[in-house]
């Protein structure tokens, strides 16, 4: 009898050890991928958003095929200290249409109107943020699969006060992503309603403040 | 002493079917997920962003490269090419085919045909809304997707998408998307008053690449 206990003691243990080892693997399988080519390279800035609307496109045809469940921004800023957004939403269109089929909430901290404290080492490591040393902030991941056949829209915007007016973002030197960015000052285009449509002004310049789409 | 033998055997196949089923399980997870073909993924960066538009191509063979170099990493038993179109009535085609070569030669190792509902020298009736919902501009492209050919791309071969616009009057009023080069992964080039697309196996191409694709906007598994 003491010898059937031994093996199931054994037994138990060596499952124990298995599932432990190969759940790390399936952890590790869940490191973050790129979704879309995103900036690389050195940064630019550009500053002063008070009370501007920043569109960024990430558009289908650029996707890299990988299937992910969420979609995770990453917003890179030079300067400032702290950054105020009224609302941040993503909005899909079908690829090459102008139309919004879809308007998804995207949050920070749980927020759409989150104040981001540049400042703060645990936001910003390198307190001296700058082009050399952009702080990249990472959205909470959206629960959004990227299909190649839809163009999706990240648009931000930041509140009009004085807090945006010295922020600065990050935009590539070079024209190496395959995001593009424009924006649209003294409106709140966070506000468009499935049916609406993308406004204009997309030129296929490089993203402002938009660094990376993951899968997490 | 016997049952000790029963738990022995039992644990001995209990490893077995948990390695089996273990490797099974984690193996699909572990892996970088490869999306289901039933999805329709890009097998190259396509066009991003505003395109313009480049007219007249009456008598053009129109070459788009997609370099190996620039492939994503899924393997697809299919190619689909979707054309842009920005102006015109109607495309006529004379032919249209994909050539492959060795990554960084001119020398074609295979020719595949292109065809558009069956036919490789389909006209393209642009002023009906079924082709194009909207008349084609360069805000508007119209996509016209041509039917799938079995070409499976490796990134150690490149491919030359070579299409020939019929000497016409069509097509001296159409027009192709054309983005700025850093908006895609494909190049482009055109050579006038030359049919390129009846090139033999061993036959050298006529030219790479030295701009910004014309027409060609996406190239996808579907």
């Amino acid at each position: 009898m003491k010898g059937i206990f031994k093996f199931a003691t054994l037994t138990l243990v060596t499952s124990a050890v298995l599932v432990l080892g190969f759940s790390q693997q399936a952890a590790a399988a869940a490191k973050p991928l790129n979704l879309v080519r995103g900036v690389v390279g050195p940064v630019a800035a550009n500053s002063s958003w008070a009370n501007y609307s920043v569109l960024n496109a990430i558009p289908g045809a650029g996707l890299i095929p990988i299937t992910s469940a969420n979609t995770v921004f990453y917003l890179g800023f030079t300067a400032g200290s702290t950054a105020d957004i009224s609302n941040m939403v993503l909005y899909t269109t079908a690829r090459g249409s102008l139309t919004i089929t879809a308007a998804t909430p995207v949050k920070l901290g749980g927020v759409s109107n989150p104040s981001i404290n540049l400042a703060s080492p645990s936001v910003c490591p390198i307190v001296e943020i700058s082009t050399f040393n952009p702080c990249s902030v990472r959205l909470d991941p959206v629960a959004v699969s990227l299909s190649a056949l839809n163009d999706y829209y990240l648009v931000v915007f930041f509140t009009n006060d004085s807090n945006n007016s010295t922020i600065g973002a990050t935009v590539p030197r070079f024209p190496l992503s395959s995001l593009n960015g424009w924006f649209i000052g003294g409106t709140d285009e966070t506000r468009i309603a499935v049916g609406g449509s993308i406004p204009a002004g997309n030129s296929g310049a490089q993203p402002y403040f938009l660094m990376y789409v993951m899968s997490n | 002493m016997k049952t000790v033998y029963k738990f022995a055997t039992m644990t001995v196949v209990m490893f077995v079917v948990m390695f089996f089923v273990s490797s099974f399980v984690f193996s699909q997870t572990a892996t970088t997920k490869e999306p289901p073909t039933t999805t329709t993924q890009n097998l190259i960066r396509g066009v991003i962003g505003a395109v313009s538009s480049d007219n007249s191509w009456s008598g053009y063979s129109v070459e788009n490269i997609l370099p190996g170099a620039a492939l994503f990493p899924i393997s697809s038993t299919t190619t689909v090419f979707y054309f842009g179109f920005t102006a015109g009535t109607t495309a006529d085609i004379s032919n249209m085919v994909v050539y492959t070569t060795a990554r960084g030669s001119l020398t074609v190792t295979a020719v595949t045909p292109v065809t558009l509902g069956g036919s490789s020298s389909p006209s393209i009736n642009l002023s009906n809304t079924t082709t194009c919902p909207l008349a084609p501009s360069a805000a508007h492209p119209c996509i016209v997707r041509f039917d799938p050919t079995t070409l499976t791309m490796t990134p150690s071969s490149d491919y030359y998408f070579m299409v020939y616009f019929t000497s016409d009057s069509n097509n001296s009023s159409i027009g192709g998307a054309e983005p700025s080069p850093a908006q895609t992964s494909i190049v482009g080039n055109y050579f006038g008053g030359t049919d390129y697309t009846r090139l033999k196996v061993g036959g050298v191409l006529p030219g790479a690449g030295n701009r910004a694709p014309n027409f060609l906007m996406y190239v996808m598994n579907n």
